[in-house]
């Protein structure tokens, strides 16, 4: 338990919280998930274009890395491994979602967790944004969201997808090509 | 924003594609309580190395052996099946008695878990502790509304139940409910595996 043996003031790596996890105390992956919660879901949102597909997706990925956590080969590092399991696991739900017309919910429910907030002038311009999203390959849509929103490194990126450096950076320059044109079409972006 | 390749040649100001990245990277907002007592509620749902323990059971190998390995197996076997055949019809101790006596010492630990944010207090009711809603209080985690305790369960199936604030009683949600019910309220139900095998 996190409470009593291990102050929550103490920011401890994530290293550290792999090793406490691994040695017992599951109530610590609580902090492992409160790190990478936000940033997560949002990817998963962007993958998957809704609330329902997110959650899942990325509440899935927590459990699988927490009953494989000894498989975490650097847990210096979780985070990233965590996300190669949730890009895997969007992956797996995209293909069953492309049997269906992606859905981009801007509605409020109290049943999410997953909340977007935003105005409701912006409301038409993210929904133009998600068309634009959807329309891209799944591994064009992976490879855009890791570079451009995740800010990461195509060596990061290839760690993450498997894919090589020159096919990812091919996949993000289509890419922007594909939003681009897309966006351009679409005309909703907000004056600034 | 950093100034990516792709947005080279491009006034930023004039970027559709940068303006739209910028809206991609908003923070989400995410609740962070109904979210983190769900993973959390779905990670204690397992009990403690149990499910692992239990698939490398069950979990189908191949094994290769050759001919005089499995002649000598066999024989083996006969003899060993022989033996206890023999053994059962001659010793004086009743079979319950051994039976105990093959039990590992200590019971197996199980960690039950409970998502309950606004509660004040949530204590562990089952057979194993004879139902005394003091015997067994979950401790709450940090964050996340969710509580837990780790206790010792002896192999077998138990019946058990989760009561909140001292009175309001609750089945574990992330359990079977058990078909029968103790006290006129809904129980769960459990059964814990022997470490060594044995049901």
């Amino acid at each position: 338990m996190l409470d009593g043996r291990v102050s929550p003031a103490v920011e401890l790596s994530d290293a550290a919280l792999v090793d406490i996890v691994l040695r017992g105390e599951s109530e610590a992956y609580a902090r492992l998930v409160a790190r990478y919660r936000d940033r997560y879901a949002r990817f998963a949102l962007h993958m998957l274009g809704n609330r329902e597909d997110a959650e899942e997706a990325l509440q899935d990925a927590f459990v699988r890395a927490y009953r494989s956590l000894h498989r975490c080969g650097d847990p210096a590092r979780f985070g990233s491994w965590l996300l190669a399991i949730l890009a895997n696991r969007c992956r797996t739900s995209g293909g069953r979602r492309a049997r269906h017309e992606r859905r981009f919910v801007s509605a409020e429910d109290r049943h999410y967790a997953i909340a977007l907030d935003h105005p409701a002038d912006a409301s038409a311009w993210r929904e133009e944004i998600g068309r634009a999203l959807a329309r891209l390959d799944p591994d064009q849509r992976e490879a855009f969201l890791l570079k451009h929103v995740e800010e990461l490194e195509y060596e990061q990126m290839s760690a993450i997808t498997g894919a090589g450096v020159s096919a990812l950076k091919m996949r993000v320059k289509r890419a922007c090509e594909r939003m681009r044109r897309s966006l351009t079409e679409g005309e909703d972006a907000p004056a600034r | 924003m950093r100034q990516h390749d792709e947005f080279a040649g491009k006034e930023p100001d004039d970027d559709i594609l940068e303006r739209a990245v910028n809206e991609l990277r908003r923070p989400l907002r995410v609740n962070a309580a109904l979210f983190d007592a769900r993973v959390m509620d779905e990670l204690l749902r397992t009990p403690t190395g149990l499910r692992e323990r239990f698939e490398s059971l069950v979990r189908p190998r191949t094994f290769r052996i050759s001919p005089l390995v499995a002649f000598a197996a066999g024989l083996l076997f006969t003899v060993s099946i022989a033996g206890s055949v023999l053994y059962v019809l001659s010793s004086t101790p009743p079979a319950r008695e051994r039976t105990v006596a093959r039990t590992v010492p200590g019971a197996p630990m199980v960690e039950f878990g409970f998502a309950a944010p606004h509660a004040s207090s949530v204590a562990l009711v089952g057979d194993f502790n004879n139902w005394d809603p003091k015997a067994t209080p979950l401790r709450a985690a940090s964050t996340g509304g969710v509580w837990s305790v780790e206790v010792p369960v002896p192999p077998g199936r138990h019946l058990y139940a989760f009561v909140v604030d001292g009175k309001v009683w609750r089945p574990d949600p992330a359990a079977p409910k058990a078909t029968g019910e103790d006290f006129g309220e809904p129980n769960s139900a459990l059964t814990v595996a022997d470490p060594r095998g044995g049901r």
